[in-house]
Parts: structure tokens; C-alpha cells; sequence
């Protein structure tokens, strides 16, 4: 089977400054695929240019066998992106959002509102989502944004950082949610420096240095590979 | 089109919030406060008011001007006595004006030889009924003085109309516009077309400014609530969200310029339009044999300009609203744009920019929002070239903004443009 995304050569440059070196990878159907970095690494980059909100300097991305030079609106009807620090329009109440952001992907108003009501059931916020989103708390906003992300159960959710600012229980909360709507044939794409809790998620991860791919593979694999217990100690040892 | 609808309903709701709405609000109940103050003075200079009359001479001369004072408007309060005392006496009570007619002035008059009245104003502030008091009396002498003096004239020389006796040389006035020519005042003209379109460029600016400053804000404020960058990946076209801004805070900036307006009228109609109105029906004629008047094209084109501008106006304000990383810079960012407007405004008011230093002219009409300013009068004194030139420069300027607009949308710079006077920081 194909993949869902191949990611080929990816370069991008910022002035004189190269964030993107060359990066290489596929995300397969149903899968999670993580990219662990330090800060700075290039992971954000990365995910932006496949949601196109950037343009790669070099390189070729193609997703569902589309290339996003060529068809970047095609990205956006099947990708769903959650930016690290996202937030939701602060005047409207969490349900007018959800439906608000559902009518562009719904073909028509009873689909939107089938769109709307898996988003009331993944994000738990019951009654709150009558509330104005500037009320919430950034635990709540998380859990909204995330269930606006897979709400139309996209063909790749892009999440960049999905728990980053979250407490404990929230960042359980917001994986479990994660790692079950893989089971509904959606890929996930994520980004985190937290590599504890990419290796709980992911399925496979790649290792991000300084705009290059180090390594890839399954944790397990990568762990038995670089004789380490964690990822943490994988990623150590990949960069020396 | 769905989304495009979809998107400019949005916007127009997260323009109208609270904080607009009370705002305007407020403008209104300010307004309406001034209104109301400034229109309680005008009544009390209106009304009936009291003055003092101390009349020393008893005259039929000075018993006529007293008659001649309740006519205008005035209550007399006679008083009787020195004058010092009652000069004293009117020091300390409401009072604030006192005729004196001293002893003899009605022989002197009728002698036609010099005859003083005194009046004496006492200022207890600098409201308009203290200045009109006076006025009055004096323009009530005035018209004593006429009245004596062409008496005077009759007896001298019996034969001879005093009116031609003292202004022998009249004056006829013409006033030319192109191959036009009317009998008439230049001055009672240029009132008249004054008094006409002296609103016309608050409201310009006012719509411009509020629009501008909408999409400034809209821009912003996505980019402070962190929504820009997931909207910017939803499936609808960079265009389209563009366009659903601008036209959402056309909109919504045409509305706050309108509750604006109605205020601003609703507390200056005091002169008022009827004045202006009686006004303009004696020049009215005058204006028309000059073809200083506007037809139904003249306004198909004022508003064509007119639109082109605001869309300058919005697309400029676009570009801004991207440098504008939260509400605080874009409200920073919108202060050049308030200054550029007021150039036309002030220059519209003050100013005729056809007799102006070629470079100021050039200067001024690179400024996009110039040419609605002065669109009324190219088209009245048929300076059509100007007008069209206007359009033309706007209608150019409009489309190299759009593009640029678009292009900044459909590429990295809607995210990496900043104005920042750091060193620019990149999110790897």
C-alpha cells in the first residue's frame, strides 16, 4: 500500500539561515508518526510546510499521491494541522467554533453537523462549549483545537506539540484522545521534544538534529539499535 | 462562495463586539450631550432676555430706541438714578448689559450734532448670549444712525435720495466658471457651496479611517488569538480570506462612520440646515446658471472614486494589519495611516490644491485618498481631466495593493513579515 505522505529531500532556508536540510520520510495509513527534536531542530518547519503555510525551498511532498507545489488545496481538504500555540476566536462560544470551522470541510449543513457532534464527543467539554472560547482554560482550548483537528476525521492530523503547556492529567487525557482515533484509519503526524511521550504514542518515530533526519524506525527497534532504554538515551547517542 | 460567505459573516461578527458597540455608543451619548448643551445656550440667546436701560434724557429720540429694544427681543428693565450707582447696582445682580442714554442726546440727535449712548457689557463668562446682547444694540444703533443721518440728508437737500447720496457708486458682480456667466456674489457662492459640502470630507475621512482601522485590527487580532495559522489551513483560498477582511470591514466601517455621522449631525444641526437651505435658495439659481451643480454622472463618479479609495485605504491597511503582531501594534500602525488622511482633509478645507506649487500638488495627489476629496469640485468646475486621472491612479494603486495583498497571503510572508525593530526571531 502506499503511503499517505512522503516527505523527500525536504529543504527550507530563512535568509541565510537553512532550517531544513534535506528531510526524508513516509507516514503509512493509520499510523503515528513522530518526530522528536530539541528546540530549534526543525520539527515546526517541517509541519508547516506539509499543512502549506510554507513553502519548501527544495525538496517534494506528496500526500494521497498529490504534490503540494502543484495542489496545495488538495492538502488542505484532507489535512487537519494543530499549531503548537493555537488558539480559538475568543468571542465565540466552543460550539459556534467547532461549527464554524466544520462548514469548510462538510459538504453540506447535516454533515457539518455530524462533524460537530463527533467534536462535542471527542473534546468532553460538555456544557462548556456553550461558553465563550475566552473563558477556557489552555487545557480546555487544547482539548477544543484537538477535537476541531479530528473532528472531520482527516486522512493526516498534523499536531505540533499537542500537549505542550498541558499539566499531567491533561496531557494523559489529550493522548489517550490521540492514540484512539487511530483506530478510524486517521495517520497522525506529531511533533515533540517530549520524547517520553512521543515513544508512548508513536508507532515510529524519526530523530530531528539541526534541520536532518537521524534516524528512523519503531522505538522499539530504534532502542535495540542504539543499545538504549528510552528515546531519550537513542536520541543522545544518535547525535554523538 | 459558500465559504467566502461563511468567512465574511465571521468576520463581520468578531468586528461588531462589545468593545465596538460601546464605543459608538458612547459617541452617541457624547454627542447627544454636546448637542443638547450647546443647544440650551443658543435658546437662552434666543429667548427674550433682560438688559437695563438707564434713559437720562426722556426723549422722543431715546423713548424710540427703548421701543426699538423690545422689539428685538429684549425685556427693558428701566432704571433710574446715577449712573455710577446703577452701574453698581447692576454689578451685583444677573444683569449683564446696560444701555445709558445720557442727558440731551435727543437734542444733540435731532441737531445732527455727535450724541453718545454708553453700554456697558458685564462679563461674567464667554457665553454666546453675552456676545449677542450687544451686538444687538449696536446694530439697533446702527440703524438709528441710518435713520438720522438720511433724515438729516432729506432736509439738506430735499431733491436727492440719501441711500444714492451716500453710495453713489454701485457695484454689479458677475461671477464666471468656464464659459458661464452669472450676476452675483463670488463670496455668497463659495458660502453657498461651502455650506453645501462641509460635511462631505469628515465623512470621508471618517469612512476611511474606521474601515482602515477594522481591517488593521481583524489581521491582529487573529494573529494575537493565534487562529491566523489554522485558518490559513483550512480548504478555502487565500483570496477568499483577503477579501472576506476587507469586505467585512467595509462593511462594518461604512456602519461606525454612519452612527458617527448621525451623531456628529444630531449635534451640530443647530446652525441648521434650514439656514442653509434659505441660504442656498438665493444662490441657488446662480449656482445653477454657473453649472455649478452636480448631476446624476457627477455622482456615479464621485462614488466610483469614492469606492476605489476605500478599497486603497483597505488594502494598505491589509499590508499594516500583517506587520501588526498584536491589537497594541496594529493600533500603532494605523496613526501614519490617520495622518496621511487628514493631509486631503485638512487641504480640502483650507486650501485649493489647483493653485498650489506644482510638487505640493504632485505630493498631495499621490496620497490615494486625496482624489475623493477634491472629486466634488473637479467635477463642478469641470476639471474632468483631474477627476478621471484620480480613478485611473486609484484604480492602479487598488490592483498593485490587491496583488501584493494576495501574494503576501499565498506565501510565507503572512507568517514571517514583522515590523520589528529586534533581530527577527524564526520558529524552527
Amino acid at each position: 500500500m502506499a503511503p499517505v505522505l512522503e516527505v523527500e529531500g525536504l529543504k527550507k532556508k530563512y535568509g541565510s539561515l537553512e532550517a531544513l536540510k534535506g528531510v526524508s520520510f513516509k507516514v503509512e495509513e493509520g499510523e503515528i508518526f513522530g518526530l522528536i527534536g530539541p528546540n530549534g531542530a526543525g520539527k515546526t518547519t517541517t509541519l508547516r510546510i506539509i499543512s502549506t503555510l510554507l513553502t519548501p525551498t527544495d525538496g517534494r511532498v506528496i500526500f494521497l499521491g498529490f504534490d503540494l507545489k502543484k495542489n496545495p488545496e488538495k492538502f488542505r481538504e484532507k489535512i487537519s494541522y494543530l499549531p503548537e500555540e493555537a488558539g480559538a476566536y475568543r468571542n465565540m462560544k466552543g460550539i459556534d467554533y467547532l461549527e464554524f470551522m466544520a462548514k469548510f470541510y462538510a459538504a453540506d449543513d447535516s454533515e457539518a453537523k455530524k462533524y460537530v457532534e463527533r467534536a462535542v464527543a471527542i473534546s468532553g467539554l460538555g456544557e462548556r462549549l456553550k461558553d465563550k472560547a475566552g473563558t477556557y482554560s489552555k487545557g480546555m482550548t487544547r482539548k477544543l483545537l484537538l477535537a476541531r483537528a479530528l473532528m472531520t476525521k482527516p486522512a493526516l492530523a498534523i499536531l505540533d506539540e499537542p500537549t505542550s503547556g498541558l499539566d499531567v492529567i491533561n496531557s494523559l487525557e489529550v493522548r489517550e484522545m490521540i492514540k484512539g482515533f487511530t483506530k478510524e484509519g486517521v495517520s497522525v503526524l506529531l511533533s515533540s521534544h517530549n520524547m517520553l511521550e512521543v515513544e508512548f504514542l508513536s508507532d515510529r518515530v524519526a530523530l530531528i538534529d539541526r534541520g536532518l533526519i537521524l534516524d528512523s524506525g519503531t522505538p522499539q527497534a530504534l532502542k535495540e539499535k542504539y543499545q538504549a532504554s528510552n528515546l531519550e538515551i537513542v536520541f543522545r547517542r544518535a547525535v554523538q | 462562495m459558500k465559504n467566502f460567505s461563511h468567512l465574511l459573516i465571521k468576520e463581520i461578527k468578531e468586528l461588531i463586539n462589545k468593545q465596538l458597540v460601546i464605543s459608538l455608543v458612547f459617541i452617541l451619548v457624547i454627542f447627544n450631550f454636546i448637542g443638547n448643551v450647546t443647544r440650551t445656550e443658543i435658546k437662552k440667546a434666543m429667548a427674550k432676555q433682560k438688559i437695563a436701560v438707564l434713559d437720562q434724557d426722556q426723549s422722543e429720540i431715546s423713548k424710540n430706541i427703548i421701543g426699538a429694544l423690545n422689539m428685538a427681543n429684549f425685556l427693558i428693565e428701566e432704571k433710574a438714578g446715577e449712573k455710577e450707582k446703577v452701574v453698581d447696582e447692576i454689578r451685583n445682580s444677573n444683569l449683564d448689559l446696560l444701555v445709558v442714554i445720557p442727558q440731551g442726546f435727543g437734542q444733540l440727535a435731532s441737531s445732527f450734532q455727535p450724541a453718545e449712548v454708553e453700554t456697558y457689557s458685564f462679563l461674567r463668562g464667554v457665553s454666546i448670549s453675552g456676545r449677542t446682547k450687544s451686538e444687538v444694540v449696536k446694530a439697533l444703533l446702527n440703524s438709528t444712525n441710518e435713520y438720522l443721518s438720511n433724515q438729516y440728508l432729506k432736509n439738506k437737500i430735499p431733491d436727492a435720495d440719501p441711500k444714492l447720496l451716500k453710495a453713489p457708486i454701485k457695484n454689479r458682480e458677475f461671477v464666471v466658471v468656464r464659459d458661464r456667466q452669472a450676476e452675483g456674489s463670488s463670496a455668497a457662492v463659495i458660502g453657498a457651496l461651502t455650506a453645501q459640502n462641509f460635511i462631505l470630507p469628515v465623512i470621508l475621512m471618517m469612512i476611511i479611517m474606521y474601515s482602515a482601522q477594522m481591517v488593521i485590527t481583524a489581521i491582529a487580532m487573529e494573529k494575537q488569538n493565534k487562529t491566523l495559522e489554522t485558518l490559513l489551513t483550512v480548504p478555502v483560498s487565500r483570496g477568499a480570506i483577503v477579501m472576506a477582511k476587507m469586505l467585512a470591514a467595509a462593511v462594518v466601517g461604512l456602519l461606525s462612520a454612519a452612527i458617527y455621522m448621525f451623531g456628529f449631525r444630531n449635534a451640530f444641526n443647530f446652525t441648521n440646515m434650514d439656514d442653509i437651505s434659505r441660504a442656498l435658495g438665493g444662490v441657488a439659481p446662480i449656482l445653477k446658471q454657473l453649472g455649478l451643480t452636480v448631476n446624476t454622472q457627477g455622482y456615479i463618479l464621485f462614488g466610483i472614486s469614492l469606492f476605489l479609495t476605500i478599497l486603497c485605504a483597505l488594502a494598505l491597511a491589509t499590508i499594516l494589519g500583517v506587520l501588526a503582531e498584536d491589537y497594541r501594534t496594529a493600533q500603532s500602525l494605523s496613526v501614519p495611516l490617520v495622518f496621511i488622511v487628514m493631509v486631503p482633509y485638512f487641504i480640502s478645507l483650507f486650501a485649493d490644491i489647483n493653485t498650489m506649487s506644482l510638487p505640493a500638488k504632485i505630493l498631495v495627489l499621490a496620497i490615494p485618498f486625496s482624489h475623493p476629496f477634491f472629486a466634488m469640485q473637479n467635477i463642478m468646475f469641470g476639471h474632468m481631466n483631474m477627476l478621471w486621472l484620480g480613478i485611473a491612479y486609484n484604480f492602479l494603486f487598488v490592483a498593485v495593493m490587491l496583488w501584493w495583498t494576495t501574494r503576501i497571503f499565498a506565501t510565507d510572508r503572512v507568517l514571517t513579515m514583522k515590523l520589528k525593530w529586534r533581530k527577527k526571531k524564526v520558529v524552527l
